[in-house]
């Protein structure tokens, strides 16, 4: 390629070539056919990692689980929260199940399609639903797991009743002599204590809460074993200078399990079942919180007791 | 001609790995619709775990295996039994093995290693 000389005006200025065209260097590449090029490869490269050959499945999360092993795994962290009562876990669990907006309802969804399933022939799954149903019955939500599945626990184990000590009058005075040593028991007669089991129950403070409407309220489930709510349980608050009895199962609308006190703010209480449970350490506060409105109110408390031995 | 087929040939070869490495690294195939047989280790672990929490509660160890037969796995105390000892053998949390041997026991795999670890009871017995 040639250069084009730089023609000179007459009074010797440069003057521009009126055209540059041949002037430029040829580049090495074509910048249509670069582009071109780089458009089809990347979607056949795509095409190809996609669909061809996809990344070998691995690492599963839950939420990627199909909608029948969705609910197998909302079924366990049902049961985890019914043994632990730990709600943040279990709200985290079904978060990541990607159960949609609300997983709470989502829970109750899932009871009712397993309740009107096979699911419930077995004892295992009518306990598993009632866990369930317990779960979002506690947060406000609703489902046809309700009618579908009964309160009524269906009884399989056989019932001991021990007899209770009664008292009874001395018996009378007779002929036959005492022995002074005591009687060795004969082998093989079983001696059945007549006191009747203790039970236990175990209380943790579930979560706090602050609301206007609600200020300074301690919220207190009693459960059974098996999430079961047990009405008629006493529940004691203790303060510095004072306690206080209620009872559960008094607000039927918020369940036979439901018990409530409400605090003086500043002051902080124990709370037991009397003869049944340790104190929950710590003791709860009466706080003062925010709530998301800006409004001052009294931190609330949520505490659930339930039967562990 | 040939200026512009080398640079299509350039532009294909170069697209062509961005292509493999975006599909393949940065933004691969996502599955839905998975069989728990697929789930992350981590997460079977975590669901024998609640599995084993719910029979600390109940006691029902053949309804502990029918949940946990849903993970595919051909023997299911001995998955529960493998769970247990990798907890175990890794430090993993003391609570956690706590319930896995519980299970493991109801399940009549107990082996010595678990032994110290065996503290928990299901609060009834099997209905």
């Amino acid at each position: 390629m040639s250069e084009r000389p730089i023609e000179t005006h007459d009074s010797g200025a440069h003057i521009a070539p009126k055209s540059q065209r041949y002037s430029r260097p040829r580049r090495l590449f074509s910048w249509w056919g670069l582009l071109f090029g780089l458009g089809i490869g990347l979607a056949a490269g795509l095409f190809y990692a996609w669909n061809i050959a996809p990344v070998q499945e691995f690492d599963t999360a839950p939420h990627q689980l199909r909608a029948e092993d969705k609910a197998n795994y909302a079924v366990a962290v049902m049961l985890s929260y019914a043994y632990d009562s730990d709600l943040n876990e279990a709200i985290n669990r079904l978060s990541a199940l990607d159960l949609g907006l609300d997983p709470i309802q989502a829970v109750a969804d899932i009871a009712c399609d397993l309740a009107r399933t096979g699911y419930v022939d077995s004892s295992a799954g009518i306990r598993a639903i009632r866990s369930m149903r317990t779960f979002y019955q506690l947060q406000g939500r609703a489902g046809c797991a309700d009618e579908l599945v009964p309160d009524v626990s269906v009884v399989l184990e056989a019932t001991v009743v021990v007899p209770t000590n009664t008292p009874t009058l001395p018996p009378p005075p007779t002929k036959t002599p005492t022995p002074d040593a005591p009687t060795p028991t004969e082998a093989g007669v079983v001696i059945v204590p007549t006191t009747p089991p203790r039970r236990d129950f175990e209380g943790r403070p579930n979560n706090t809460f602050c609301d206007v409407e609600l200020s300074g309220l301690i919220e207190v489930f009693v459960y059974d074993f098996d999430g079961e709510g047990l009405p008629g349980e006493q529940v004691r608050a203790r303060w510095d200078d004072g306690e206080d009895l209620f009872v559960t199962g008094l607000k039927p609308e918020r369940g036979p399990a439901y018990a409530d006190f409400e605090m003086e703010p500043g002051r902080a209480y124990t709370l037991d079942m009397p003869g049944l449970s340790d104190p929950i350490r710590p003791p709860l506060v009466a706080d003062r919180c925010i709530t998301e409105n800006g409004q001052e109110a009294i931190t609330s408390y949520r505490v659930v007791f339930r039967r562990t031995g | 001609m040939q200026r512009w087929l080398l640079s299509l040939l350039f532009g294909l070869i170069a697209g062509g790995l961005a292509g493999l490495f975006i599909g393949w690294e940065v933004a691969p195939t996502e599955y839905i619709n998975s069989s728990m047989t697929d789930l992350a280790e981590r997460y079977q672990q975590e669901y024998t775990v609640m599995v084993a929490e719910g029979y600390l509660l109940d006691g029902d160890a053949q309804g502990a295996v029918d949940r946990l037969r849903v993970l595919g796995v051909a023997n299911v105390p001995l998955h529960v039994q493998e769970v247990t000892e990798v907890f175990i053998t890794n430090s993993r949390n003391i609570d956690d093995t706590r319930k896995l041997v519980a299970l493991s026991e109801g399940l009549g795999r107990l082996t010595p290693l678990m032994e110290p670890f065996r503290e928990l009871r299901p609060l009834r017995g099997n209905p």
